[in-house]
């Protein structure tokens, strides 16, 4: 089967910096891909020149077939990718309901839609994240949690097909936690979202990810099943220290 | 003793054992057709008792239609623009000059008006994509008095120093009351179309995406937007609308100097009409304009020389304890009725 996204040879500098180094990986559709490395790894470099934020110097992406390296943003996301951000970005002016309104609006296109069917669509997605009671609240006034969920409901609004997930966890309580969890989780099902995962807390992609890719420094240290990079001795040095066996 | 008391949405009046409530409910004085047929009737009575009431009126829908589409402008683009006198210059100078050298009439000016302020604003409509804060504020602020610079430097042409005159004015009926009743009900009707037209287009689709690129263009771009497609579009039409205000003001008073509209003075007024009706609420910005132009009118005639003085501490005291503007009050009341506000941004 052909990959949903493909990446090769990802190569990013900040002046003299290396901040990704030759990144190769592919995304297979349907399936959820963990992405982790140590604080200041590149993840979210990699995530930025794949969603169009920095473009990037050398390499190709593909996304199901069609170059994408060069296009803008707005075009990638006609396409089908999709974003959420590791610290939630609302419009703070709109409310619930309207910000999700305007991102089913220019989302991708969707033949004859009109301001009515997307005021349906943005209501349905809005209710799948639980916020249905808070559509006509400003989103300013959204706590922590709502924000990430209407972060995602403002994504998923855009009926992608790969969905990039920043650090859902960061800041959140466990029970919070749990629930961004399963709602991931759901809207795999329900909606046929591939999703590309980046987090920080080893024990949800451990649970939820059916691939995993490390990176560090900017290159690729491991790719497999979660079990396969766990017990991989360079993540476990990149995360640990050169050294750690005389300590375990 | 009566006693009054001010709740959230109601006034409770009290008078011994009798009681009235009196329910604030701001939707039953939001109706337009009232308000529009109360600004068609106005000037008649002015006609024969105050016909200087028309004048205020006429610079009061001028007023608000230069707000309107510099509201329309300012969420479109997500920027202030702080010259958007410039295209009044530009059209009105296009008008004047074409009209003293051709002897064309308004109708013929008109095109050619508008035309030129459409490509100063093409020409100029890259910096909503290259500009933003307080650059774009000071690119926009010095283009009308570069303008300005360039009528007195150019003084053969432009005239910078008296003004131009001799234009074909707007109507000629023969009675000059007559003419200007008529040119009130002009611009009322220029007012309202503006109003239909910018409100219809903040309540589309194409309002709430500008309303997504006010608050956040990074974002309204990662959900799909073409921004600087909206922007240039919001910037051009804008603009061009306001280029029509300058080819009504030439032919109106038949003279036009760039003395009167391009310095900072006369876009201080606009700026409070938009301010003060509501953050860049159409409907706002026809209170204001109604407000602003009044108030000038009034402080000139009743207070003399220290007018000029008043005038600003008057407004300011008004921003101060009204900082969403009038229609702010409608809006904390029921921000579900969804509209698009201007977010100040650092």
């Amino acid at each position: 089967m052909a990959p949903l996204l493909s990446v090769r040879n990802l190569t990013k500098h900040f002046g003299g910096i290396l901040a990704v180094d030759k990144v190769s990986f592919e995304i297979h559709e349907g399936e959820t891909l963990g992405f982790i490395g140590p604080n200041g790894a590149g993840k979210s470099t990699v995530v930025n020149c794949l969603t169009g934020y920095l473009a990037a110097d050398e390499g190709e992406i593909e996304l199901n077939g069609v170059n994408i390296t060069r296009m803008k943003r707005h075009e990638r996301v006609h396409l089908g990718l999709a974003r959420t951000y590791q610290i939630p970005r609302p419009f703070p002016e709109l409310t619930a309901l309207t910000s999700v309104l305007a991102s089913s609006i220019s989302g991708k296109k969707r033949i004859n839609q009109s301001f009515q069917d997307a005021m349906y669509d943005a209501t349905h997605y809005l209710e799948f994240v639980g916020l249905f009671s808070k559509r006509n609240i400003l989103a300013r006034d959204l706590t922590f949690y709502e924000l990430r969920m209407l972060e995602l409901a403002r994504a998923l609004a855009t009926t992608p097909k790969l969905l990039f997930i920043d650090e859902v966890m960061a800041g959140l309580n466990p029970g919070e936690a749990k629930n961004a969890i399963k709602m991931i989780r759901r809207a795999k099902e329900e909606f046929g979202v591939t999703v590309f995962w980046i987090e920080h807390v080893m024990a949800v992609l451990m649970e939820a990810a059916d691939r995993i890719v490390a990176i560090n420094y900017g290159a690729k240290l491991a790719e497999g099943t979660p079990d396969e990079v766990v017990n991989n001795d360079d993540v476990i040095e990149a995360y640990l220290g050169r050294g750690w066996r005389n300590y375990a | 003793m009566v006693e009054t008391e001010l709740k959230r949405d109601r006034v409770i009046i009290r008078l011994g054992t009798k009681k009235w409530e009196w329910t604030l409910e701001p939707r039953y004085w939001r109706n337009t057709l009232m308000w529009a047929a109360i600004l068609f009737l106005l000037p008649i009575p002015c006609y024969f008792f105050l016909p200087g009431i028309i004048n205020t009126m006429i610079s009061a829908n001028i007023y608000a239609a230069i707000a309107m589409p510099l509201a329309l402008m300012t969420i479109g683009t997500g920027r202030m623009n702080f010259g958007p006198q410039f295209y009044i210059g530009v059209g009105g100078y296009t008008a004047a000059l074409l009209s003293i050298a051709f002897g064309w009439g308004p109708l013929m000016t008109l095109p050619f008006a508008l035309l030129t302020a459409m490509i100063a604003a093409l020409l100029f409509s890259p910096l909503v994509i290259m500009a933003r804060g307080l650059y774009y504020v000071l690119l926009t602020l010095l283009l009308p008095l570069v303008f300005l610079e360039v009528t007195f430097i150019y003084t053969d042409i432009f005239k910078g120093d008296t003004g131009l005159f001799g234009i074909v004015p707007l109507l000629n009926t023969g009675n000059a009351k007559i003419n200007f009743l008529l040119i009130g009900y002009l611009s009322t009707a220029l007012m309202f179309a503006y109003l239909w037209i910018i409100n219809k287009v903040l309540k589309s689709r194409y309002g709430l995406i500008m309303a997504a690129i006010n608050d956040d263009e990074e974002v309204a771009h990662s959900i799909g937007v073409n921004i600087n497609k909206v922007k240039i579009i919001a910037f051009v039409a804008a603009s061009t609308m306001v280029g029509l205000i300058g080819w009504f003001y030439a032919h109106y008073f038949s003279s036009f100097a760039g003395i009167t509209y391009l310095p900072l003075t006369f876009m201080l007024k606009i700026l409070l009409v938009l301010m003060i009706g509501g953050r860049a609420q159409v409907f706002g910005c026809v209170v204001g304009g109604y407000f602003i132009a009044f108030l000038e009118m009034l402080m000139i005639r009743f207070m003399g020389p220290i007018q000029p003085l008043l005038f600003p501490i008057i407004l300011l005291i008004l921003l101060f304890i009204l900082p969403e503007g009038l229609f702010g009050l409608y809006r904390k009341r029921r921000y579900r009725e969804y509209l698009p506000t201007i977010h100040v941004r650092r």
